[in-house]
């Protein structure tokens, strides 16, 4: 049973690269931050009798399950919306949210020396073309090779097969390297 | 460059970005994080214990204090004791019981033998009940 110590010290050290993928996944910074928060308060109310060691893969399953009711939200708001907006005649509506929403601008600031300002530039760049990457894509990679899980961990999380898990990966890394070139950016 | 290596420095380049997050969402992340703790399980937290015999005026013990041998000789004694008491007042409720019933039936007897009482009284309930409240019992 984690205790309360061990429960605040794993969410300060996952709750950034929480906030991050919820950004990269939602491209606001509010919703993000609300549906973070709604991610802690399912863990710290459902799960905190779990052990230390079992916190890691459940907050990230909650976290991608919190994304996910977001969009689905979005989806049935924008569908009531649509439905009266017809009635209103305002401008028709029906587009998916993740098709629709605008890339994230690079968050960080420009700052006095010259090689941190162009390290922060490419960090935005790295971060907006994640954001920019298919929500499947995404989510594999960023699981793996961020949250480092395995294949095995990262297709349960997903809800999805090994290889399918492996062929996103892939295509997220292919895709991110040529967008990445295609801006002059080299890793 | 292989996919694991390019991942690797994608990665370190997220880091980055997750550690020069703006002061303000550091600041929602931190009151979100206190928020879900106060809400954790009350399970999780210490247990409250208090002791089931406690001395009035006594004051505050420690945990290390209270899981000593006197302390647990005292724990037991505290849960032990009322359940000792119940068992010795059921044998004595049920000894006067007895002991009542005897009376009864001698009082019959007596009842039978001296005032040639027919010996059908004995199935009679209320002959028993009018012999104990002649005799004030």
């Amino acid at each position: 049973m984690a205790t309360r110590k061990e429960l605040g010290e794993f969410l300060a050290s996952a709750e950034r690269r929480a906030y991050k993928q919820a950004v990269f996944a939602l491209r606001d910074e509010d919703n993000a931050l609300d549906v973070v928060q709604d991610a802690m308060l399912k863990l710290s109310e459902h799960y905190s009798d779990r052990p230390a060691q079992e916190l890691p893969p459940l907050f990230t399953r909650i976290l991608q399950n919190s994304i996910h009711d977001f969009f689905r939200r979005q989806k049935v708001r924008s569908t009531w919306v649509t439905l009266l907006s017809a009635f209103t005649g305002g401008q028709d509506n029906d587009e998916d949210p993740l098709e629709t929403l605008e890339a994230m601008h690079g968050t960080e600031a420009a700052e006095s020396a010259a090689d941190r300002a162009e390290r922060a530039q490419i960090v935005g760049i790295i971060e907006q073309e994640i954001a920019q990457l298919p929500a499947r894509q995404r989510q594999a990679f960023l699981l793996r090779y961020w949250e480092d899980m395995d294949v095995a961990e990262t297709a349960a999380t997903m809800g999805c097969s090994e290889g399918s898990v492996k062929t996103h990966c892939s295509r997220a890394t292919h895709a991110l390297a040529r967008a990445l070139q295609a801006r002059g950016i080299t890793l | 460059m292989n996919e694991v290596e390019f991942a690797y420095r994608v990665r370190q380049a997220l880091n980055e970005g997750a550690d020069s997050l703006d002061y303000r969402i550091l600041t929602r992340l931190e009151q979100a994080r206190r928020i879900a703790l106060a809400r954790q399980k009350s399970a999780v937290d210490a247990p409250l214990w208090v002791p089931a015999l406690r001395f009035a005026g006594e004051g505050g013990t420690s945990a290390s204090d209270e899981s000593t041998p006197a302390w647990l000789w005292l724990r037991r004694l505290g849960v032990l004791a009322p359940m000792i008491a119940l068992a010795v007042g059921f044998v004595g409720i049920y000894r006067w019981h007895e002991d009542q019933a005897i009376a009864e039936h001698a009082n019959m007897d007596l009842a039978v033998l001296l005032d040639d009482t027919p010996i059908d009284t004995y199935a009679d309930k209320g002959f028993g009940v009018m012999i104990r409240n002649e005799q004030g019992l």
